[in-house]
């Protein structure tokens, strides 16, 4: 039997079934009075000028550690993505091969998340601001050039053979015939990597590298709900502009979407694209001293303690078995739920205006609120354990795929969201519901999925995050081998997730080429390029 | 057109690439016009203070703020308050010289000694010589008050949560309590204790019954059972460990040599000084919970040295 394809979309929300069916057993209910407390601060957020006025210096922080972290990881990327270019390389040395090895060198730095990067370098060179920045520019950084890579070396390579025939230089060559394609997918790509960089600052700010997310974690545990409200708003309002201003900005400028990569022209208003980039630098300055961001310290590394021997057996000890079942099951349940759950959700309240609104709401709050703290809420009413930490990292990540799904799905769409298939299908008679199905869902079913499958090995590196939650996997140990400075340890576990998220990288990988190959042969709807890396180059 | 757009894409990412060499000059731009003198300097004379984040912020920010104001005062020195949010991040802070004076638990200040050899510890709070945790229980646990340390082995099978995994009272001792009475960490429900990062939060999550029981420092609880937060019909005491060392001041060793001779002896007698017949330093000292500080006696914290090597924190 074949699944009609809308259908697709909604298959993995099927962990829906033995999730509901686990979680009364797991509920202890306790804590709904805190609950209860936590949503009434959410509408009496402390109004006290004096937390007002923390939680806005710590606001500035973090956006200023995700400015520069974002703009770091661009230039790192975009350097790195040159040199990790087959094309690029052939055209320069005739051999491509380096390409080949810088590839595979750049899987390291990508397979670990931004707060492992953060942990390892606040306990290698103390508490600086230059840390928290680095922490997001090395991981961002080996992303965008996997992706500036991957993009170029798709790009067809007639115009740069026809101008090294005509005796074209190399360099020019390859600025002519590939700079003006790759441009605008980069600067749209760039765009939500700054999006990324705040949710990650924010996060890196839960475990003490500075910002708002440190009072959001203390507030939480001290159960000062209404001062957490307080910055929670603060930093919804700065994350809703930031999505605002970069999807403005995105349309003005003709840039493509980050579902569907249109092989679309250059992009409009060059100018104002130059004057932006301009007006970064100053800003981006500015931010720097500010933050008293001194990059000299990243390699002034302070002398480690004299290294205890080696306990060889007190890592192999460890519980590695149970340690990655736990965190395999965490990350496949969080990404069925959050895969399933967002076209769930929306199918779910489509008869209702006010239900997308009310959605989309709950997504952005979802996207804003870090993982670790979800899960702490959690606790307050459910039972520790490997399902609460995946319910945690689910509605993170339900928030990010949500706002894309919408996107994806609503371009071209009327003021509702519904796309002329949609539309027709209700003008003939079919219910709100099955129209959303049939009229919007099966059209971008395929790269929807392929996505998900990107998300999922995203999700394995996050599980580290939920570690605060008892959740007994790999992240909770290397937690505790953190507090006890047991670098031996430190460093096995931290091999044991790179390996694990380049396995989970490479089946991903292979399934989203399946499905885009899918969708080529069955759809001409979208206009993903062909074996291109259309969901390569969504971010993180 | 076409040309007019390939020259601005073609400037967009030069000016990208030009980005790095405009921003990260400026740092050492910086310091090679005005330091090593002015920003050298402005370190040297901020005595950077901090403390483990083992209560709620409000509180850690009200105190240290305080603490930063009187020794300022008392010193002659700019003080800053830098907040830390967790146990290790301080210790590593502390080792890499980022902070000068630490109000560190037993355990994270044990160390941040062995981490950073010749740090000092400067004082105590008169209760820290003899320091106490309490193991709280739900009611619906089924869990009764205990007399002995051999009945901890009730605790077997229960969702139990430590606060921090640094923490000394809520964590290191009742696990070594634990230990004596033959609990191991796997003997729990789900077969490991969580670790709920501070002792209020252990109290919210007991209460909660999220866990069915907890092990936090006795004067937080004291202070969560006075102030209302811990409600006594959901949350209770079974337990209260023999006592141990706990907290100290806990100074970088060459603050003489950044901040004058005798500048260590100083600060510790200012901090010994402290008064309740003086307004502010007896806020201070209300908000520590402490009648007074004292100095410290090192070797008090062998135990605490040897009970984290037998647990495996301190290697």
């Amino acid at each position: 039997m074949r699944l009609a394809t809308p259908l697709w979309v909604l298959a993995p929300a099927l962990v829906l079934v033995p999730v509901f069916g686990l979680l009364p057993g797991l509920s202890h209910g306790g804590g709904w009075e805190l609950i209860g407390q936590f949503a009434w601060a959410a509408v009496t957020p402390s109004l006290d000028p004096l937390v007002l006025g923390s939680a806005l210096q710590g606001l500035g922080v973090t956006v200023g550690i995700a400015l520069l972290g974002w703009a770091a990881s661009l230039v790192l990327g975009l350097v790195l993505g040159l040199l990790s270019s087959r094309t690029v390389w052939r055209t320069l040395s005739g051999n491509a091969w380096p390409a080949e090895v810088i590839r595979r060198l750049l899987a390291l730095p990508r397979a670990i998340h931004e707060l492992l990067w953060g942990l390892l370098l606040l306990a290698l060179l103390g508490l600086k601001p230059a840390v928290a920045i680095a922490a997001i520019a090395i991981p961002y950084g080996a992303l965008v050039a996997r992706m500036t890579s991957d993009l170029l070396d798709a790009l067809p390579t007639r115009q740069l053979e026809a101008l090294r025939a005509a005796g074209a230089g190399p360099i020019g060559a390859l600025l002519t015939a590939l700079g003006p394609p790759l441009m605008p997918q980069v600067i749209s790509y760039g765009g939500y990597r700054l999006e990324c960089a705040l949710r990650s600052a924010t996060l890196l700010g839960v475990f003490g590298l500075g910002g708002l997310g440190a009072e959001l974690r203390l507030t939480l545990q001290s159960l000062n709900f209404r001062e957490l409200w307080s910055g929670l708003w603060l930093l919804l309002a700065v994350m809703l502009s930031l999505e605002g201003l970069l999807g403005a900005l995105r349309q003005r400028w003709a840039m493509p979407q980050r579902f569907v990569l249109s092989q679309g022209g250059v992009g409009r208003r060059g100018r104002e694209m130059v004057l932006a980039g301009v007006a970064l630098v100053p800003l981006l300055v500015g931010v720097a001293r500010v933050l008293e961001v001194d990059p000299l310290a990243l390699v002034q590394p302070h002398p480690l303690p004299p290294a205890p021997p080696v306990d060889w057996a007190g890592v192999a000890a460890l519980p590695w078995p149970s340690l990655i079942t736990n965190t395999l099951v965490l990350t496949l349940t969080a990404a069925a739920l959050a895969v399933g759950g967002a076209p769930l959700l929306l199918l779910a309240v489509r008869p209702w205006g006010w239900g997308r609104v009310l959605v989309q709401l709950l997504w952005a709050l979802g996207r804003l609120w870090p993982p670790p703290l979800t899960a702490l809420l959690l606790l307050f009413v459910v039972q520790p354990g490997v399902l609460t930490g995946a319910l945690a990292l689910a509605f993170h990540n339900l928030g990010i795929l949500g706002r894309l799904l919408l996107e994806a799905s609503e371009a071209g769409g009327d003021r509702a969201g519904r796309t002329p298939a949609e539309q027709a299908l209700e003008a003939s008679g079919s219910g709100a519901r099955l129209a959303l199905l049939y009229g919007r869902y099966s059209s971008v079913a395929s790269s929807y999925l392929a996505y998900g499958a990107y998300r999922a090995d995203v999700i394995l590196r996050e599980s580290v995050v939920v570690g605060l939650v008892g959740a007994t996997g790999l992240g909770s140990q290397l937690l505790e081998a953190l507090s006890s400075f047991a670098w031996d340890q430190i460093a096995a576990l931290v091999l044991a997730y790179a390996g694990l998220t380049l396995l989970g990288e490479d089946l991903s990988d292979r399934i989203r080429q399946r499905l885009l190959a899918q969708q080529h042969t069955s759809s001409s709807a979208t206009s993903a390029i062909p074996g291109s890396p259309a969901a390569d180059a969504l971010p993180a | 057109m076409r040309v007019r757009e390939r020259l601005t894409a073609v400037l967009a990412g030069l000016s990208l690439a030009l980005l790095p060499a405009v921003v990260s000059p400026m740092p050492p731009a910086a310091l090679a016009q005005n330091s090593p003198q002015p920003a050298q300097q402005r370190g040297l004379k901020v005595l950077r203070v901090s403390a483990i984040p083992d209560q709620n912020p409000e509180k850690l920010n009200r105190l240290y703020g305080l603490v930063a104001t009187e020794l300022s005062k008392q010193l002659g020195v700019s003080v800053k308050y830098v907040p830390v949010t967790d146990y290790a991040a301080a210790v590593s802070a502390f080792r890499t010289g980022d902070l000068d004076l630490v109000w560190f638990g037993g355990l994270t200040g044990v160390q941040a000694t062995l981490q950073k050899p010749g740090a000092r510890m400067l004082a105590q709070r008169d209760i820290d010589a003899q320091f106490y945790s309490v193991f709280i229980a739900n009611p619906k646990s089924g869990l009764k008050p205990i007399r002995s340390i051999n009945q901890l082995s009730e605790l077997k099978g229960k969702r139990f949560t430590f606060g921090s995994e640094s923490s000394t009272s809520g964590r290191l001792m009742p696990q070594y309590f634990l230990s004596q009475a033959g609990v191991k960490l796997k003997d729990f429900a789900g077969g490991a204790p969580g670790f709920s990062g501070s002792h209020d939060a252990t109290i919210a999550l007991v209460q909660s019954g999220a866990y069915d029981a907890g092990a936090v420092n006795e004067q937080v609880w004291k202070a969560n059972l006075r102030s209302g937060k811990a409600n006594r019909s959901k949350v209770f005491q079974i337990w209260r460990t023999p006592p141990y060392p706990d907290y100290m001041w806990l100074a970088q060793a060459n603050l003489d040599q950044r901040f004058g001779k005798g500048f260590t002896t100083k600060l510790q007698k200012a901090i010994v000084g402290w008064k309740p017949s003086d307004p502010e330093q007896k806020q201070i000292l209300v908000l520590f919970g402490a009648q007074q500080f004292t100095t410290v006696n090192p070797a008090g914290y062998k135990q605490i040295e040897q009970v984290g090597r037998q647990i495996g924190k301190i290697r």
